[in-house]
């Protein structure tokens, strides 16, 4: 029985003695981060917050909840953008962030949810779609905020969309304008015989995205074929068979595709096939052009929305989802010359 | 200093959350136990057959059908599964960590095909769900109705599989496991009973999976990632904290499946944990590692220790 109680107690011990490691390495660990880069607010707002900031103060403190699916240069600057304008608006220290990354894993968009509202946070940053409904589905109470969604009535399942949810939801939507973009294409790439559209199959957003276009194309009589990846191993196999069947390639704003761009760009290029992108990311790996909305911007319009409802008392049910402000039409010069395409006036060149 | 901002009181509202999931999940890890510990087989299915489960609930729930009616069609399409993966071992004799790899990834599409798209909400304000993470912040009346639920369902699966395995047929599917050369020459067909395992090992995940996408509400192609991680740290670690209370008394078998699922509860209460350090989210997964690895390896370094304690 002694041992018993030994061994338990040890058990007990070594998980105590790791878990404590790891967390006074890691709350140093982010407050550095905050300091350089500037943008783990939660640990400078934390600090100003003790040292209280009597002068910008209403008096109270705002607890705002970040859920994040994965580290993502877009979904990134959709959250630096939400806490730039924010901190911005309540002055600093009047709020506090508390920033959840769920490794792009589903179980844990879950459990950061229902961690923020076992918090009682005063509102949720849901980026992306499973965070959305894993925060949809954890409360139907504390006011959430979307960003980087692309279709809210897809995401929610709500078959009358009006422009509002009704519900405890609202937020902004990274949907780019799909119609422009297919112009676009005609525009560059008159001569064009066949698209051939690639997305991820995993992703929702993206489908929605070729399914637009798609029909887009349908009417301009335009031949199209859809590609889709599984998952990153099957890229340089879909992309070299797209390339062999279609002149032109459009991809939408698709996350498995964007941190991919390399491969794909490997595979495009030699082979002399355009790449007309839906965001900024994807066209300054592999593409010629896109027309393309700014994530930060999506993130800090989301941000003025949370201030609306926290200091002005908005009603969030009647809020509607918000789009991004402004597109600009953007080349990529390096491949541009490379594919001799002229590029006609009107483009701003990416990095210039 | 950051520790002492953390507030102990956040932890402690975390826990609920925690216990919740944990509970659901450790369905998925009595099927995981069932194929790793008595069937003595690594079936790596769970990573697909969980997203079938969750896939096929959403789809007959969005389609109008009673989610208790949904929940045993995902069983049935997880066994659906664990056929495959089964037959693929036994009759094409393909390896078994082979072939139920092969199903893992052929479930990808059949996945895929069943949604029809790669993420399916179905919402707790829409439809008459039986689990959602909402009902955890409910009210009172709503937490014991979900908690009183989950402990209850998982205790008569734990009572069902006890008496199963208890029969001739759960009896010779454990021999199976233990010794098959010697069950077949007990005149056991070990093919048969090493198909039969894997199917209620992946029903049982399906049906996690059919709850899990209700509790989350939605089923998403990808629900399943990393799930055999999950079932297996569950599995470890229920034995580790627990074995040692049972060991030698009756009922052995019953008290192993509940320390499974105390496990799977521990794991995420260990995942709130971290979350609530605020440690940074990008560490996370060589977290839940090295946690892992912490647990598997006490049994060893314990007996290593014994062994010396016995010498001297």
């Amino acid at each position: 029985m002694k041992k018993k109680v030994v061994t338990l107690l040890m058990a007990a011990a070594m998980t105590a003695s790791l878990l404590a490691g790891c967390g006074s390495d890691a709350g140093s660990a982010s407050s550095e981060s905050g300091e350089t880069s500037g943008t783990g607010s939660e640990a400078e707002t934390g600090e100003n917050a003790g040292a209280g900031d009597a002068a910008a103060s209403n008096g109270e403190t705002y607890k705002i909840g970040i859920c994040q699916l994965l580290e993502h240069d877009a979904l990134d600057a959709a959250t630096k953008g939400f806490q730039d304008a924010l901190v911005e608006l309540l002055g600093e220290g009047n709020v506090e962030f508390d920033f959840q990354n769920a490794q792009g894993e589903q179980p844990n968009c879950a459990t950061i949810c229902n961690q923020f509202v076992s918090d009682d946070v005063d509102l949720i940053l849901a980026n992306a779609t499973s965070p959305l409904q894993a925060a949809a589905a954890a409360t139907n109470t504390i006011p959430i905020l979307g960003t980087s969604i692309t279709d809210y009535a897809t995401a929610l399942d709500i078959s009358d969309w009006s422009g509002t949810t009704g519900t405890n939801i609202s937020g902004t939507s990274d949907l780019a304008p799909l119609e422009e973009q297919e112009d676009m294409l005609l525009e560059i790439c008159p001569n064009v015989q066949k698209v051939g559209i690639l997305y991820c199959s995993a992703e929702a957003n993206s489908e929605y995205q070729a399914n637009v276009v798609s029909g887009c194309l349908e009417e301009d009589g335009i031949a199209y074929e859809v590609f889709t990846v599984a998952d990153s191993n099957e890229i340089q196999a879909v992309v070299t068979s797209a390339c062999e069947s279609c002149d032109v390639l459009y991809i939408p704003t698709d996350n498995t595709l964007a941190a991919a761009t390399e491969a794909i760009n490997n595979i495009a290029l030699p082979a002399g096939v355009p790449i007309i992108a839906g965001e900024e990311g994807i066209c300054a790996g592999c593409g010629v052009a896109t027309l393309s909305i700014s994530y930060y911007d999506i993130g800090y319009t989301a941000g003025e929305m949370a201030y609306e409802i926290l200091v002005n008392g908005a009603d969030i049910t009647t809020m509607e989802i918000k789009y991004a402000p402004q597109v600009t039409k953007e080349y990529n010069k390096d491949i541009c010359e490379q594919l001799n395409i002229e590029i006609p006036d009107g483009y701003v060149a990416i990095g210039e | 200093m950051l520790l002492l901002s953390l507030s102990p009181m956040s932890l402690l509202r975390a826990l609920p959350g925690a216990c919740g999931q944990g509970l659901i999940w450790g369905i998925m890890a009595l099927g995981v136990y069932i194929t790793y510990r008595i069937l003595d087989f690594a079936d790596l299915t769970v990573d697909g057959s969980l997203a079938t489960g969750g896939a096929v609930a959403v789809m007959l729930i969005r389609a109008g059908v009673n989610p208790w009616l949904a929940l045993i069609a995902a069983f049935v399409s997880g066994m659906a599964a664990g056929l495959v993966t089964g037959m693929l071992h036994t009759v094409l004799g393909i390896p078994g960590i082979l072939s139920s790899i092969l199903t893992q990834i052929s479930l990808y599409s059949i996945n895929l095909n069943i949604m029809g798209k790669s993420n399916q909400p179905a919402g707790v304000d829409q439809y008459p769900l039986i689990v959602s993470s909402r009902y955890i912040s409910g009210d009172a009346f709503m937490k014991l109705r979900f908690y009183g639920g989950v402990i209850a369902g998982c205790l008569v699966l734990i009572a069902i599989l006890y008496c199963y395995f208890g029969t001739e047929q759960g009896s010779a599917i454990r021999a199976t496991g233990c010794n098959k050369s010697m069950a077949k020459a007990q005149g056991i067909n070990t093919n048969f009973h090493t198909v039969l395992a894997l199917m209620i090992s992946n029903g049982l995940v399906g049906l996690c999976g059919g709850l899990y996408a209700q509790y989350q509400g939605a089923a998403d192609v990808n629900m399943g990632r990393g799930a055999i991680v999950i079932g297996l740290a569950a599995v470890i670690i229920g034995e580790v904290l627990f074995s040692k209370l049972y060991t030698g008394r009756r009922f052995t078998f019953a008290y192993t499946m509940m320390a499974v699922i105390g496990g799977s509860v521990i794991y995420y209460v260990v995942i709130a944990f971290v979350l609530w350090l605020k440690m940074p989210s990008e560490d996370m997964k060589l977290f839940s590692a090295i946690v892992v690895a912490v647990f598997l390896s006490i049994p060893y370094l314990k007996e290593k220790l014994g062994r010396k304690g016995a010498t001297a």
